[in-house]
């Protein structure tokens, strides 16, 4: 198995354990169902810019396992299948915006990359969320309620501020540690 | 926030019940298909057989019931909600209670409780599954389950792989992050107060050290892995062998039989 293959998987894993933790240790508190402000996409987005989107998707999808391991909700199995393992693995699409050349890696380039790849993201997993809330709430609440508003409002909730978060927190890690950011 | 002082990781509970010693592939296989016909379910007959495995579930698990319920509370909240929409939108029947513009129907009340009852036996099943698999079963069943999709990419090998050492590293990593937190705390950082940017910010100091430390140990695993030949994927030899017996079997049969029943029944 050549270096820098083995060196990543084994990044992967430990940033996977990292967003493990943070997922489960909310900043701000928001709903009693999960819905809380955490830093769970934080590790995924620097494993995502450090070393690729795939190795990014790769780290979504082990924490959204994990999460699913650790503190279950489970409504319906197309909804267990949406909201961890592929809404997390959406993540990793951070890494389509990784600067590949040097003169991509300036101040301005970079935040721009960041900014972009991390509302990527979020959008994705918004929109895997949202489509799996109307698919379970469907499933469950009466026929003259929508289930469509209901998701809406319920993930934008906590996925808004999750990827404000994690975007300023990005570009503090970018300008206070690159080297953590973009591997040298 | 209060420190992160217990490292319990999981909902998983050790003992020595039928649950437990069952082959997590065919609990996963069990869980997942259950999840699906829960829907197929559609009158007494087939949600008393639902509740019926259920609650033999519940028995056979040997877990106190308190523990069970606790997996179940964040989603009690839920239930209640969509009880109540059912009992406050569902029209049809006779009207059973009037309160200024609220009506409660017949068929409002029925609604309320086949679907309460349905989101119940869903929860439970997937907390029953989370209480008698460790985390590490769980993941050397998934391997073994998704080795099929390795012919068409899907590396099911290194994810299973990757998984283990991020549940291995979870402990460690947790108490790693306490201690920063605390060593940042007696150099008068506050993590809890302050307005939202200003509560981000701080735990930037957290993170950097997590983080550096974090990829300091992975590239001494890799090394280590390396060194010791590491080489991945086939050929590989593991620590725990999963063993399929009688019981799994049975498992598989039991679900089977529940599948074509509710198929019947649904009429």
């Amino acid at each position: 198995m050549p270096r820098t293959r083995l060196m990543t998987l084994v990044e992967v894993a430990v940033m996977a354990a990292i967003g493990g933790i943070l997922s489960i240790f909310p900043v701000i508190k928001l709903w009693p169902q999960g819905g809380s402000v955490s830093l769970v996409m934080v590790p995924v987005a620097l494993v995502a810019f450090r070393r690729g989107w795939v190795a990014g998707v790769g780290c979504g999808l082990l924490v959204g396992l994990i999460d699913l391991m650790l503190g279950p909700f489970i409504l319906h199995p197309v909804q267990v299948l949406l909201d961890y393992p592929v809404s997390f693995a959406a993540l990793g699409l951070a890494g389509l915006f990784r600067p590949r050349w040097e003169q991509e890696r300036s101040a301005r380039s970079l935040g721009r990359r960041l900014a972009s790849g991390i509302v990527l993201a979020g959008l994705v997993r918004f929109i895997i969320h949202f489509i799996s809330g109307v698919i379970w709430f469907g499933a469950f609440a009466p026929k003259a309620f929508s289930p469509a508003l209901y998701s809406f409002f319920y993930n934008i909730s906590y996925i808004f501020p999750e990827v404000l978060v994690t975007l300023v927190i990005m570009l503090l890690l970018t300008v206070k540690a690159p080297r953590l950011v973009l591997k040298p | 926030m209060s420190r992160l002082n217990h490292p319990v990781i999981g909902q998983y509970i050790p003992a020595d019940s039928f649950l437990h010693r069952l082959d997590p592939r065919a609990k996963l296989v069990f869980v997942f298909v259950f999840m699906m016909i829960v829907f197929l379910a559609k009158n007494a007959a087939g949600y008393s057989l639902l509740v019926g495995v259920a609650l033999s579930g519940v028995l056979l698990s040997r877990i106190p019931l308190p523990m069970i319920l606790r997996g179940i509370k964040p989603v009690l909240y839920l239930i209640i909600l969509t009880a109540l929409l059912h009992l406050g939108m569902t029209r049809g029947g006779d009207v059973w209670w009037e309160l200024g513009p609220i009506t409660v129907y017949e068929q409002g009340v029925v609604q309320a409780t086949v679907i309460s009852l349905r989101f119940l036996i869903l929860v439970l099943m997937g907390t029953l599954l989370t209480l008698t698999t460790s985390p590490m079963e769980l993941t050397d069943g998934l391997e073994r389950l998704l080795c099929p999709l390795t012919r068409v990419g899907v590396p099911a090998q290194d994810l299973a792989l990757m998984m283990s050492i991020a549940l291995r590293f979870i402990p460690t990593l947790w108490e790693e992050m306490d201690k920063i937190m605390m060593a940042q705390r007696a150099r008068g950082a506050d993590f809890d107060s302050g307005h939202l940017l200003r509560r981000v910010k701080s735990y930037i100091p957290v993170l950097i050290p997590l983080f550096i430390s974090a990829f300091r140990r992975a590239e001494e695993l890799a090394l280590a892995m390396e060194a010791r030949g590491y080489r991945g994927g086939k050929g590989r030899t593991r620590i725990r062998e999963l063993r399929w017996k009688k019981e799994d079997t049975i498992l598989l049969v039991v679900l089977a039989v529940l599948s074509i029943s509710l198929w019947w029944l649904r009429g």
